[in-house]
């Protein structure tokens, strides 16, 4: 940087013009930032070769063939230095491992006074929300902050098992933050992929759905579909019921199979079999 | 000239992109290559304490703790334990990522494999992260009833729902094998588990009554949704010789009072119960 000051002085006394000044600072900029990735660049390239010289040298070491001076001297550290790169790399290959497969990336703050959680969400293989948790572990263990959406029955879940069980409790908040998370995720889906069906109610939690479907036949004819999700951990409904002003419509074996379709599958998916099946507009 | 120098930018840039995605090829290699000795030879680079100890690698060295030390407390806390992690980086570019893991390692005694390509794009304001393949294999005796389960969970790509019902899945595995090896340590002339305690299985046999005998079934039942059940059943074998005396009907009612004695007393009770009826 001082390099590039001295030579925005010296143009200073030169007298350039304000343009021609701007002029140079870019160029300048463009000039140093060149040098710093070539630089960059080279020591990327010297580590590269030393890797290969290291394995040339191990490849010695393995046949018993006799190592120079030269070899012996510089050629252990660097052997040890990547063999702990490697290492290194193994491991950080392990953490984000952990970290991809649902882990809760622990991580201790206050000097172990407290510690902060992550609860990763997905969705048929779609990774959605991750909500945070500190807890407060000084004489008991206590939520102190946290991102989790305030409908959510946190306190009464806290209450019963945090406690007890910190594992438990933290199984139990990923299982239903999931549920949530896909719960809300069909939702979207469902609004993205088939827009001809209608949310005529949601809440928060997205436990209670109500769809207005279109039914083909002679005359179209409106349906509504209530959803019902009794259970939290799940993604699934646990009751859905069919409504339309024709009632031998809502009777017919083929809306009993919607039912079932509706209970069994997720929301977009069922919709979507619907649609194609040429039940629902 | 300023061109020229963007240019340049350009191209160095690509090239350290390159540079550096070659570098962790090189580092997973020299893992993958020397594997075992790994730990061995870096053992003799730790134990080098005082003046043998080369600043150039003790950064270096103080780093691998401190992974070393986080990734037991991960472990501890996932309760999932990984023993082998290959990585492939398919394609590497300033906004996207595609890598194929592969994953072996064991919940409890729980073992599995995973292996799984995810993709990641980096968009304006959210990473965008996608599991695309997802294959899973499962060793354990007890895993006997979870392909259907495995099956959807491969299908839907759903990596983290496998995961935490492996987790709850290993828990109800526990408690059964504790409790049966619990009460064949207690009653070892009554107790048998023909087919070891990790089974569903547990035998109670009085050696005052051949042929009479109570077979306690503990399945644990996922769904295809994973939601793990499980459930205990009761069968009861008598000889006919004891079921002419069987004024009672206890073969009948047998099963349906295990049921009740299960609701009321809780499982470890209520077995207790039914191998203190064969002791007295």
């Amino acid at each position: 940087m001082d390099g590039v000051l001295g030579h925005l002085m010296a143009l200073e006394r030169d007298g350039m013009g304000q343009q021609d000044q701007h002029e140079s600072q870019r160029l300048e900029m463009l000039k140093v930032r060149a040098v710093t990735l070539r630089a960059q660049r080279d020591q990327l390239k010297h580590q590269a070769d030393a890797v290969k010289v290291r394995r040339i040298l191990k490849d010695k070491i393995s046949k018993d063939l006799p190592l120079d001076d030269v070899d012996a001297a510089g050629g252990f550290i660097d052997l040890q230095k990547s063999l702990l790169t490697a290492w290194r790399m193994q491991l950080k290959d392990l953490q984000r491992a952990h970290h991809l497969i649902g882990g809760y990336d622990l991580v201790e703050c206050k000097e172990g006074k407290s510690v902060c959680v992550s609860f990763h969400t997905a969705f048929e293989g779609v990774y959605l929300e991750t909500y945070n948790m500190e807890l407060d572990l000084t004489r008991t263990v206590q939520i102190s902050r946290h991102n989790i959406p305030p409908s959510f029955p946190l306190e009464s879940i806290a209450k019963q098992i945090l406690q007890k069980d910190l594992k438990a409790f933290l199984q139990t908040l990923s299982q239903k933050l999931n549920a949530f998370a896909g719960r809300r995720q069909q939702v979207c889906l469902l609004k993205e992929l088939v827009g001809s069906v209608e949310v005529m109610e949601s809440n928060q939690l997205c436990n209670i759905l109500v769809l207005m479907c279109t039914a083909q036949g002679e005359t179209p004819k409106a349906v509504l579909c209530t959803l019902e999700y009794g259970d939290l951990t799940q993604c699934l409904p646990t009751r859905v019921s069919i409504e339309c002003e024709d009632k031998t419509l809502s009777e017919s074996p083929q809306w009993k199979k919607n039912q079932s379709l509706l209970l069994e599958s997720p929301a977009h998916t069922a919709l979507l079999t619907m649609r194609r099946m040429g039940s629902i507009a | 000239m300023e061109q020229k120098y963007e240019e340049e930018i350009q191209m160095l840039q690509q090239e350290i992109e390159m540079l550096e995605a070659e570098q962790e090829e090189t580092l997973r290699s020299i893992f993958i290559e020397h594997g075992d000795r790994l730990q061995h030879e870096l053992k003799s680079v730790f134990e080098e304490r005082g003046g043998a100890q080369k600043p150039a690698l003790s950064k270096l060295i103080t780093e691998v703790r401190e992974l070393e030390k986080d990734l037991r407390r991960q472990t501890e806390i996932n309760g999932i334990a990984l023993n082998e992690c290959f990585v492939k980086t398919l394609h590497k570019s300033e906004r996207k990522l595609v890598q194929q893991l592969r994953l072996a390692g064991h919940c409890s005694v729980l073992l599995f494999q995973v292996e799984f390509a995810v993709t990641e794009i980096q968009e304006d304001d959210a990473l965008r992260r996608r599991v695309t393949e997802l294959n899973i294999v499962v060793d354990g005796v007890e895993f006997k009833d979870f392909s259907a389960f495995v099956s959807r969970v491969e299908d839907t790509k759903d990596l983290l729902l496998f995961f935490r019902t492996l987790r709850t899945f290993s828990e109800r595995c526990e408690e059964r094998r504790q409790t049966f090896q619990h009460f064949q340590e207690k009653y070892p002339d009554v107790v048998s588990l023909p087919e070891g305690c990790r089974s569903e299985l547990m035998i109670i046999r009085s050696p005052q009554l051949p042929g009479t005998s109570m077979t306690i079934f503990w399945k644990i039942d996922v769904s295809m949704e994973g939601v793990v059940k499980p459930s205990l059943e009761l069968l009861l074998k008598m000889s006919d010789q004891a079921r002419e005396f069987d004024t009672k009907k206890v073969m009948e009612n047998g099963s349906n009072y295990f049921q009740s004695l299960l609701q009321i007393l809780g499982v470890e009770a209520s077995i207790e119960g039914l191998i203190r009826t064969v002791c007295s």
